[in-house]
């Protein structure tokens, strides 16, 4: 079943850059992610609900 | 600082919700009559502008654009302005959006049954359509990057960030998707020719399903769902993870709509890998919506509108679990150009786009309208027909799927096809198709009651045109934020450019080397650009839409070398502008029609199906033969060709009159010596010639 990746005649660098590349895009972001402060998120999770004056109309 | 008082403009976010209900309408209706075209072709009713081939278009384009579309916009308008604390920047600009927009959707509905199309999937709009609409477009991001800067609040919240993702996206694979040479106002051919042709329609196809279907809902998801329920989204972290690889990854999946074709190798491998990575952010966001319900399924069982949530979420999960899976070559291979792939969509669209459109839509007229909702209980009945038209509609698709898939497959003992005539696997599942139907049916009576309930609702209430607000202005920032996406959400433009290059990424990698390399197109000698008399008829053939049934291009398995010929090479589409592979066999695959039958048999057929092949589904095309070949345009059609590259002569530009008629001739001459009765100027003449010409160069090679 993994054939049908990894025999590509020569061209395994476009898979192997590819796969490179989005590793260290997933990295960064999951560390950016990780150092995020919970209050901040907390924040910033509250948000829609804030944001208007519409609760006196709520079913 | 002193509090500013502004207010949120709600006539706008009305008018998108009324185009929403409209336009909904309209594009189901026309689904439903599609569907029932394919059981009984009377209901094509014998008409060019009505036929399956040239209506599909105007269904795929009124449901996405027109429904979908609007609906984006009136959720966008609505939330944008509340999680940003202001006003939408300009309306005039609003009004110039909705009004364009709406023309827009006009146009489509005019041209695409006059037969004005330039076939590529979701994009069949001709170029000045495409301009328009670029224009428009921006209008759109104008207004909303202006809300976001003049904004009262600091940071955006997730669910502009996917506006943002779709703002840029759209904007990139519908230009880099509408790259024509105009020949004449309503005609145009795409400067990309075959396989190049082909990467970039699936790139930009399956990405209008990203970014056009799925970020913008996204987006809409992680505002309203908190509202619905009153409590905040699970995890704002799992948002952030969820958006980044989201957008990363989806661009590069475009090519497993290719899986099996002539498209080098190793992109289609990129787009099966990177496709069964999308499950992960996809099953994200779905669990951290699904999440966000947790100790409210009590609410979930009374509430008509969280009840549309979830089924919706849960579709979502459920199309973005099968995508995965049909980019796996082997499931690819038996489901691919079946029913399969319309049931696929349609839980995306039924389910996802539809049943959110649904909630919003309920949540919010009343809102706006400063009243309640006219009958909950008729929106649950909506609930319970939508669910159930959406079974009705997917089970017996999924049904045809597997029964047709295997027919096409099936080998005697003795290793010769076991339907070797293609109809009798089509006659196999007309019954599905009618049950297929049905569900259509219900989901759209479902739409109609929605309808009645949001009218009386309006009825009972009045709009709150403007409604009154509040808030602190911005502060200017006196201390260093600690983190580095904190700082980047309120950094809009930033963020815009950051979103752009990570969305550029897989679609450079593919691209570019497969139009620069030439290894990756090798040619074939013996191919050769088609006569003037044979590009006329592939103009006829884009006109009215055979794409949309028949495929041209026979994928490297047993089963189908031997029912359509040598299997597809890239070489032989390399004057193809544009592709014409098509993406779903209700009809054979013609890419090596040429020479199976004499050229009576495609007058009859043309003329009457049922004539060569009892009970077939195809529509018939007599008007083919009484209207006449108009060939003013000939001559600058090679000229534009030329120009784009295809190795015509100035001989055989100047000639091409003369040249059409002397092939046309020949071809009625033949007509006439089996007692045809035709003109040689007339339309199906081209159409026979093209036919014929299909597939045939690598046989004279052979030869
Ligand atoms: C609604 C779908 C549909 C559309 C649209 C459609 N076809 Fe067909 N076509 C079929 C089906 C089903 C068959 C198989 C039964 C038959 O032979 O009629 C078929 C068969 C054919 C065949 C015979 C193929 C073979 O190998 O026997 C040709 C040629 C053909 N179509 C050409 C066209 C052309 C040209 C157009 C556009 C003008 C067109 N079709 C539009 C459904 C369609």
């Amino acid at each position: 079943m993994f054939k049908q990746i990894t025999n590509l005649g020569g061209n395994e660098w476009y898979m192997i850059l590819s796969l490179l590349i989005f590793v260290v895009f997933f990295i960064v972001v999951v560390v950016i992610m990780a150092t995020m402060k919970k209050d901040y998120s907390d924040y910033m999770k509250n948000m829609p609900l804030n944001d208007s004056n519409d609760q006196e109309i709520r079913d | 600082m002193q509090i500013e008082k502004f207010s949120y403009d709600n006539k706008i976010v009305r008018d998108f919700g009324i185009a929403t209900i409209v336009w909904g309408l309209i594009g189901m209706t026309v689904g439903l009559l599609i569907a029932t075209q394919l059981v009984w072709p009377f209901m094509n009713f014998g008409n060019q502008y009505t036929t399956f081939g040239r209506i599909r278009p105007l269904h795929t384009n009124a449901v996405i654009f027109a429904f979908v579309g609007n609906a984006i916009f009136m959720g966008v308008y609505y939330s944008l302005q509340r999680v940003l604390k202001a006003r939408m920047y300009s309306d005039v600009l609003s009004k110039i959006h909705f009004w364009g927009w709406q023309l827009v959707i006009v146009l489509a509905v005019i041209t695409l049954p006059l037969g004005f199309t330039t076939t590529h999937e979701y994009a069949e709009l001709e170029w000045p359509i495409d301009i328009l609409l670029t224009i428009i477009w921006v209008v759109f991001g104008i207004n909303m990057f202006g809300t976001i800067i003049r904004r009262r609040e600091r940071h955006m919240y997730v669910a502009v960030w996917f506006y943002i993702a779709t703002f840029v996206t759209v904007a990139v694979l519908h230009i880099v998707n509408s790259v024509e040479l105009p020949v004449s106002m309503w005609k145009s051919y795409y400067v990309y020719a075959g396989v190049q042709d082909a990467l970039v329609q699936w790139w930009y196809g399956h990405n209008a399903v990203a970014f056009f279907l799925t970020t913008p809902f996204l987006g809409l998801m992680y505002y309203y769902l908190p509202k619905m329920a009153n409590r905040p989204i699970y995890s704002y972290k799992l948002s952030i993870l969820h958006f980044w690889t989201l957008i990363f990854l989806y661009i590069w999946a475009g090519p497993h709509h290719l899986l099996y074709t002539s498209l080098p190798g190793w992109v289609q491998s990129l787009g099966v890998v990177f496709s069964i990575m999308l499950i992960a952010p996809s099953w994200g966001g779905m669990l951290n919506g699904l999440l966000t319900l947790r100790g409210a399924w009590d609410k979930v069982r009374i509430d008509p509108i969280l009840k549309f949530m979830v089924v919706g979420l849960t579709a979502y999960g459920m199309a973005t679990f099968e995508g995965p899976m049909l980019s796996l070559k082997q499931v690819n291979a038996i489901a691919h150009f079946t029913d399969w792939i319309p049931a696929h969509v349609h839980i995306g669209a039924l389910g996802w786009n539809g049943f959110l459109t649904f909630a919003i839509l309920y949540w919010l007229i009343p809102r706006i309208y400063r009243t309640q909702l006219h009958s909950v209980k008729l929106a649950s009945t909506h609930f319970w027909l939508g669910t159930l038209g959406i079974l009705f509609y997917a089970i017996p698709m999924y049904w045809a799927a597997v029964v047709q898939g295997l027919m096409w497959k099936e080998f005697t003992p003795e290793g010769v096809l076991q339907y070797p005539n293609f109809l009798a696997t089509t006659l196999q599942i007309l019954p599905m198709h009618m049950i297929r139907a049905f569900g259509g049916l219900l989901y759209l009576i479902g739409v109609i009651l929605m309808a009645y309930n949001l009218v009386k609702t309006m009825k009972a209430g009045s709009l709150l045109k403007n409604e009154a607000a509040e808030a602190m202005p911005l502060q200017p920032l006196t201390k260093r934020e600690p983190t580095a996406h904190r700082r980047l959400e309120r950094k809009p433009l930033t963020f815009l450019v950051i979103s752009l290059i990570v969305i550029l990424i897989g679609g450079i990698v593919q691209m570019v080397p497969t139009f620069l390399i030439s290894s990756n197109v090798p040619t074939i000698s013996s191919v050769k650009p088609y006569t003037a008399l044979e590009l006329e008829g592939r103009d006829l053939y884009i006109r009215e839409g055979c794409v949309n049934c028949h495929t041209q291009t026979i994928r490297p398995f047993r089963s189908e070398t031997v029912r359509y010929g040598e299997y597809s090479k890239a070489g032989e589409f390399v004057y193809d502008h544009p592709f014409l592979w098509g993406s779903k066999r209700t009809g054979p695959d013609l890419h090596r029609i040429g020479g199976k039958y004499p050229h009576k048999w495609h007058f009859d057929h043309l003329l009457d199906p049922t004539l060569t092949s009892p009970g077939s589904i195809m529509p018939a095309y007599p008007w083919l033969i009484t209207q006449t070949l108009d060939t003013s345009l000939t001559k600058k059609k090679l000229e534009a060709m030329k120009t784009l590259g295809v190795p015509y002569t100035e001989e055989e530009i100047a000639n091409a009159d003369a040249d059409l008629m002397a092939q046309a001739k020949e071809i009625a001459a033949d007509l006439n010596k089996t007692d045809v009765d035709v003109r040689e100027d007339s339309e199906i003449i081209a159409m026979i010639a093209y036919l014929q010409r299909l597939g045939t160069d690598i046989k004279v090679a052979a030869e």
